[in-house]
């Protein structure tokens, strides 16, 4: 019993990790990104929409790793 | 749809004496894309018509009250239009009364202000003198004294004791500073100005006026004179503004069509005695275009149909009223270039679709839809009528996706058990109105089945749209190099991600999504993964997807070594890895959940949050439960347009515009205008 629950609470660890990470990461990416957007958009206020859309474009990974939890905590309970 | 129109090269070739005619004829017909041309020996790029000159003068002048008036004609919107005849007629007179009303007037006002602003730097001087409390004629006119009066940082007293002590300070405190005012003998003068200096000190002339208070009456009431007459002058201005805005917007259109007209011969070929001018027309007018050309000139001009090797036409997207507003979306990607697929009307169903998948809330979707209409009749710019169009069709699909997911404001949480519940209350009354009695949402995105459902739904959407792009890819390939090359090249892969489909079915039929969806497998806790030795028990994971799947990625990888070993060598074999992005890809699929997710929680917490201190026990802090609740509210309507709507955005460029379209077309533009002040 206590080695299921130890199992359990590991799979909960690691669901979390795999989103925690992940956001770290994207926003590593993100923070280029948008720094070089804002730059642009001060040159050219027409880039402003593009800007944000490139920001938002590293954000795949954290879906990637919500995803990996999901699967983590349905599929291995 | 799907196709940019259909265009024809022409050409326009006819005598220089007719050109100013043809101009305005093809102005008329606002269809030719014009060519920017190419000189060679015999001809060469035209010059503007004479008119030209006088046109952009009066343009200029014109503008410039526009721009004083703070008239815009892309926003103003026309009571009444003008014919050009009425222009043409009072066109003079009506520029000479603008220069000598308005212009002169303005001219007035600017001459003005620049009074009350030498008035105001004077009474800048007189009220520090003021505050000291000497009259003026004693700061100034000694022989054998000097005085210095003016600004200072700190009292300067002790400074001027080591020099001498014959002298005089009086100080007054002056916001920052003090003013000063210093009487010494005229031989200490450079010194004791030496020691001023040292503290900051700053000069101030001294005025001839006989007293500062009847002075300053007299200023202010010069200013106050002169303000009255500036407000006269605007109100004047106003008038003439309330009165004579369509018009001189009319006038302003029409002169910037006549210097359009008459530039036309930068953009066409002329020799001694001809002009040619080449360009695109979409090709189901030219016959119109044609004869129309033709008939107008007598036939002195004519009008070819050009089969160019260089051809290049401009690309018109052609799409019917509700799609033409999401071109907006298309067009900030790329411009599809003419014999491409403009993916306008797919993106026209999916946009919204998607949108209202992450948001699904009857309460936000509702307010977005709203608060769209009511921007609409505000803010009138063309591009940003289509973005509230946009955001009104996906308003509305977020209220329909809303009653699917049972959510408002929040999510479906039932009374009985004593949670907070706002989609009863909101949306009962309306179910009830439209004669439904019975209402249980479709499915519960939060609870665990609800997710995986979802899941499975958005995975399967990311499959469809990533086999609709291959398929889309080797239709292009197999009509240009056949069937073999198709299906090496785009083929294999659909059977690649089929195969990719296949395991993503598996595993949900393992789960019991299947079952809870189509009856069919069983209600899940089988293993997911049927791994031999790494999964105890994987013999009961077995099911037909897994089993299907095998084979067809198999044959992907004998397809996909068939097509790559012959070009890259035997290390092309590395790259099959690349099922792995497509494996991404579909994935990436999954923000159709995850975002909505997020904002669920998002508005349950505020929720619970709000309503736990609004409600009894807590009723002494009502008031702060209800700014919780519109705080909270506020900011999850914010993210939630923000976020699904540039996740939805986003899941078309680059997981979906990147299979087929490359871009970089230039937009259809014809010469001439669609009029807006003048009929």
């Amino acid at each position: 019993m206590a080695e299921e629950a130890i199992a359990r609470g590991l799979i909960a660890v690691g669901a979390g990790l795999a989103v925690g990470l992940a956001g770290i990461g994207a926003g590593l990416g993100e923070s280029g990104i948008g720094a070089a957007a804002v730059g642009a958009t001060a040159e050219d206020r027409g880039f402003f929409g593009l800007g944000i859309l490139f920001t938002v474009i590293p954000e795949t990974i954290v879906i990637f790793g919500l995803v990996i939890a999901f699967i983590l905590m349905f599929a291995f309970h | 749809m799907l196709k940019p129109e259909k265009m024809v090269k022409v050409s326009v070739v006819g005598p220089r004496e007719d050109f100013e005619r043809v101009s305005d004829i093809l102005y008329g017909l606002n269809l030719l894309h014009i060519e920017d041309p190419v000189e060679d020996e015999y001809f060469k790029l035209g010059e503007p018509f004479e008119k030209a000159g006088i046109i952009s003068k009066s343009l200029v002048q014109l503008r410039s009250i526009l721009a004083h008036l703070k008239l815009d004609p892309e926003k103003f919107v026309p009571r009444r239009k003008y014919r050009e005849e009425e222009i043409k007629a009072e066109l003079d007179r009506k520029l000479e009364e603008y220069r000598t009303q308005i212009g002169a007037k303005i001219d007035k006002i600017k001459e003005l202000q620049e009074k009350i602003k030498a008035l105001e730097d004077e009474l800048k001087v007189i009220e520090p003198l003021k505050a000291l409390g000497i009259p003026p004629k004693l700061l100034k006119g000694y022989k054998t004294i000097r005085a210095f009066v003016g600004f200072i940082r700190a009292d300067p007293s002790p400074k001027i004791q080591s020099i001498t002590s014959d002298y005089e300070v009086f100080l007054k405190d002056y916001g920052r500073e003090y003013v000063v005012a210093v009487f010494v003998k005229a031989e200490y003068g450079d010194d004791v100005y030496k020691v001023l200096q040292e503290l900051g000190f700053r000069e101030v002339p001294i005025p001839d006026i006989e007293d500062y208070d009847s002075r300053i009456a007299e200023i202010n009431s010069q200013i106050s004179q002169l303000k009255s007459e500036i407000e006269r002058l605007e109100r004047e201005i106003e008038d003439l503004k309330e009165r004579e805005a369509e018009l001189m917007l009319a006038i302003e259109e029409y002169l910037s069509m006549e210097l359009e007209k008459s530039e036309l011969p930068l953009r066409s070929l002329v020799s001694k005695y001809a002009f040619i001018i080449v360009g695109y027309i979409p090709a189901k007018k030219f016959d119109e275009f044609k004869s129309r050309v033709e008939a107008e000139t007598s036939g002195r001009v004519a009008v070819e149909l050009l089969e160019d090797k260089e051809f290049e036409p401009p690309t018109k997207l052609s799409n019917p009223p509700v799609v033409r507003d999401y071109e907006l979306l298309t067009l900030t990607y790329t411009t599809p270039k003419y014999h491409e697929i403009d993916p306008t009307a797919i993106m026209a169903i999916f946009y919204p679709i998607f949108f209202g998948m992450m948001l699904g809330d009857v309460g936000y979707g509702a307010i977005i839809a709203v608060l769209c209409l009511l921007l609409k009749r505000v803010l009138r710019g063309e591009s940003i009528q289509k973005l509230l169009n946009i955001g009104f069709y996906s308003g509305v699909v977020s209220v329909i996706f809303g009653f699917i997911y049972g959510e408002c404001f929040g999510p479906f949480v039932s009374v009985e058990e004593g949670k907070v519940e706002i989609f009863q209350h909101f949306c009962w009354p309306i179910l009830h109105a439209l004669g439904i009695k019975e209402f249980e949402p479709v499915f519960d995105r939060v609870s665990p089945m609800g997710i995986k459902v979802l899941l499975f739904i958005t995975l399967l959407i990311g499959i469809f749209k990533i086999l609709w792009g291959f398929a889309l890819g080797f239709y292009t390939v197999l009509k240009e190099h056949g069937f073999k090359e198709a299906m090496l090249e785009k083929g294999c892969w659909i059977l690649g991600v089929l195969g990719l489909a296949c395991i993503i079915f598996g595993f949900s039929y393992n789960l019991g999504v299947m079952n809870y969806m189509f009856h069919i497998g069983p209600p899940g806790g089988l293993p997911p993964l049927p791994l031999p030795g790494v999964v105890k028990g994987w013999q009961k994971g077995l099911n037909p997807f897994y089993l299907a799947a095998l084979p067809l990625l198999l044959i992907w990888f004998v397809l996909f070594v068939m097509g790559e070993v012959p070009k890259m060598g035997a290390m092309g074999v590395i790259l099959a890895v690349e099922l792995l992005t497509w494996f991404g890809q579909i994935v990436s699929y999954a923000r159709l959940l995850a975002i909505g997710l997020s904002s669920v929680y998002f508005a349950f917490v505020f929720n619970y949050l709000g309503i736990k201190m609004a409600l009894p026990p807590g009723m002494a802090i009502l008031p702060l439960g209800i700014f919780v609740l519109f705080i909270g509210h506020l900011i999850n309507l914010i993210l939630g347009v923000l976020d699904p709507g540039l996740q939805s955005l986003r899941l078309h460029y680059v997981e979906f515009f990147t299979k087929f379209l490359e871009g970089g077309g230039v937009l259809y533009k014809p010469f001439g205008r669609i009029k807006k002040f003048l009929e």
